[in-house]
């Protein structure tokens, strides 16, 4: 091999005009390739709403919730959801010093939602505001964003949908179309709500026809809706007010959009603690 | 050079019974079992299996994984015979493009069944989200099985039907069909090398991103586990290997008698065990290191609980671990063991204890799940029992892999590399 390279070669200046096209068709591919990699990426990455106008976020206050699941029987009724589907659950939680408490948990709206990196065919995203959806059209059902979610949030279609959920009509009425079966159904915070809400010129988080339904739907206020990036809107000032909201599993770098406020005994002991 | 092809018999009474029909017969009525299932599926959806929102995997994606771990043998041979021109493996490497193709087709086939919106199986291919471990995975199927295609076309030319039926004179259009296609195969045979690099390739990226689908959650026990890529990636080799062994000896020792000397199934036996054996020590070194990736407090109390609680700990003491280091010693001294029958019962345990990687993998991370309480997490386990219509899928793709190995077996030639060479 060696050999060969040193003997003259009346051909090489051909050879390396060849190797250069070679190389430079290889690393058109290649960038070409990165290039839709960069894409990729930026539909997760740079769409946060972080620059943006809005920026939904919730949050929850452990001590308001009485555990009624108002709010997962509005979801209920105004997603058309079926009664063993939930995109909310409500769980009874203890503390350390053996205290019970409701946890409510919707989807948690991720800024980096492992569910959208792992959707092999770009069927769940995040939407410039910040909010997590679907489209329905091109999921395949695969559950690989249900298997990835660390929320457990995320819900498969068994079955097809043929009749009204039975929080139909006390919760409410269903406000979008039934998705078919055989596809991964989950929270939008209510974006057939905010979107031609903010169209009509009403707040989300402020005006209820605007706000996702649970938030509308919960009897003591523990719930509370708005834009993360207005200083005045609900959820900031309430994130403003109360210095030590959590998020859950904040170690995983989610960086979920549903701040929870932790019981009072919790910051009380943390503060004599502290 | 014609061999003879000797079919398995078995002595009932005084006579010796070809048994293939009944074996054919028997793998029908699989597939019928199959076929009722896979009616329901279709028509009622995935609410007829056991899945859940918990554990949205199970029995299929277990076969799946298996599947395509089995047909690790593919690429592996094909290396062997093409790249290192190591030719007296040539008509094992056939075998083992048998073996792959059977597999992945096997694969896709029980996918199709997984998926929620069956229909819908080319999404990937055409919405593209090269972020997705499974968008890559899909596309390297699809790749990797259109070239085993195009390496299994020239084999299953060479069946003498193709160029000396009597109907082939009879209809000239069936002559020229058979003669145009044996004229592809011979091209296709001609880009072999190739055709090997590009499998394994594709192979080593779709093998390792099995495992990486799993070790990029970082939010489940035992799964978050940054070796599994190169462990799918060796344990296919070992198991698909020891499979092929296992078969080769079937398909060319006991029925085609002095086709492939005993020295090159010894061979194929010390390549399986030392995969067998690398794969093994790295499985234990990952285990070791298991409890130091899990500096996740929940990710910690999953991994206690399925140590303790679930047949994980067995099935990974005794599947993973026993099943690879035994078979794998004895396999690697075939040379000296020399007994057909020792090393067939051995190497088909690497072959089970590849499945049960799989099975742990898909399993063990969905059936402990965390309670998402902030303060006093504990762990919740799931649980999932297939209902008849996934066993029905299984048996469906399993009989398909069967009798597609069985027609391969009994009436495959495998012998005319020469008459292939000596045409050109």
């Amino acid at each position: 091999m060696s050999e060969k390279s040193q003997t003259p070669n009346p051909t090489e200046d051909k050879a390396s005009r060849r190797d250069f096209l070679k190389i430079t068709g290889a690393m058109a591919g290649a960038a070409a390739l990165a290039g839709i990699a960069n894409q990729g990426l930026q539909n997760v990455k740079a769409s946060h709403g972080e620059g943006g106008e809005h920026r939904w976020g919730m949050v929850i206050d452990i001590d308001l919730c009485i555990g009624c699941n108002y709010c997962t029987y509005a979801c209920q009724a105004v997603n058309n959801l079926s009664d063993d589907m939930r995109y909310n659950i409500v769980t009874t939680e203890t503390l350390e010093n053996g205290d019970e408490y409701f946890l409510s948990r919707p989807c948690m709206q991720c800024d980096d939602p492992p569910c959208v990196h792992v959707c092999p065919v770009n069927a769940t995203y995040v939407r410039d505001d910040g909010i997590t959806t679907m489209d329905y059209d091109l999921c395949i059902g695969c559950r690989y964003c249900e298997i990835a979610c660390p929320y457990d949030v995320r819900v498969f279609n068994w079955r097809d949908h043929t009749e009204l959920s039975p929080r139909v009509p006390a919760f409410g009425t269903p406000e979008v179309p039934p998705r078919p079966r055989g596809v991964m159904e989950k929270c939008t915070f209510c974006q057939h709500r905010i979107d031609p809400g903010l169209e009509r010129g009403l707040v989300p988080g402020v005006d209820d026809a605007a706000t996702p339904a649970c938030v509308v739907a919960c009897p003591t206020g523990a719930r509370i809706f708005g834009n993360l990036n207005d200083p005045e809107s609900p959820a900031s000032k309430s994130l403003e007010a109360n210095k030590t909201p959590i998020r859950l599993r904040e170690e995983l770098s989610t960086a979920p959009k549903v701040y929870y406020l932790p019981p009072k005994s919790k910051t009380q002991s943390a503060a004599e603690e502290g | 050079m014609q061999n003879t092809i000797q079919p398995l018999t078995m002595r009932l009474g005084k006579r010796e019974v070809d048994i293939f029909p009944y074996w054919m017969g028997l793998l029908v009525v699989g597939i019928l079992f199959g076929l009722v299932g896979a009616y329901q599926v279709f028509a009622y959806g995935l609410q007829v299996t056991g899945l859940s929102n918990q554990v949205p995997w199970g029995l299929w994606i277990s076969i799946d994984l298996s599947a395509i771990a089995l047909g690790g043998s593919a690429f592996t041979f094909g290396v062997i015979v093409y790249l290192f021109k190591i030719k007296r493996m040539e008509i094992v490497g056939k075998l083992s493009v048998v073996l792959g193709f059977l597999g992945y087709s096997t694969a896709g086939m029980v996918l199709l069944f997984d998926l929620g919106q069956p229909l819908r199986f080319w999404h990937p291919i055409v919405f593209w989200q090269p972020h997705s471990l499974l968008w890559e995975i899909t596309m390297c199927v699809v790749l990797y099985l259109t070239v085993l295609m195009a390496e299994l076309l020239p084999i299953v030319l060479e069946h003498p039907i193709f160029s000396t039926h009597p109907w082939l004179d009879r209809f000239p259009i069936l002559r020229k069909l058979s003669s145009s296609l044996i004229w592809l195969a011979h091209r296709l045979h001609g880009w072999a090398p190739a055709f090997a690099l590009l499998g394994m390739t594709l192979s080593l990226l779709h093998q390792a991103s099995l495992g990486a689908t799993y070790s990029v959650l970082s939010g489940r026990g035992l799964w978050f586990n940054q070796s599994a890529p190169v462990q799918f990636v060796f344990s296919a080799m070992g198991g698909g290997t020891s499979l092929l062994f296992f078969l080769s000896v079937v398909v060319f020792r006991i029925m085609r008698p002095g086709l492939v000397k005993d020295e090159v199934l010894y061979d194929v036996a010390r390549i399986a065990g030392a995969i067998v054996l690398l794969c093994i020590y790295m499985r234990v070194w990952d285990w070791a290191v298991t409890n130091y990736y899990s500096f996740d407090i929940e990710v910690a109390l999953q991994t206690e609980m399925l140590n303790s609680v679930t047949p994980y700990s067995s099935t990974f003491w005794i599947g993973q671990v026993l099943f690879a280091l035994i078979p794998g010693l004895m396999l690697i001294m075939a040379k000296r063991i020399r007994n057909f029958r020792i090393l067939m019962s051995v190497a088909i345990l690497p072959a089970i204890c590849t499945v049960l990687v799989r099975w742990n993998y898909n399993f063990s991370g969905l059936i402990a799940s965390i309670t998402y309480d902030p303060y006093t997490p504990t762990v919740v386990l799931n649980s999932y029992a297939p209902t008849w219509q996934e066993w029905a899928i299984a048996s469906l793709v399993i009989s398909y892999w069967l009798i597609g190995f069985s027609l391969a077996a009994r009436f495959l030639p495998f012998h005319s590399a020469e008459h292939g060479h000596s045409e050109k």
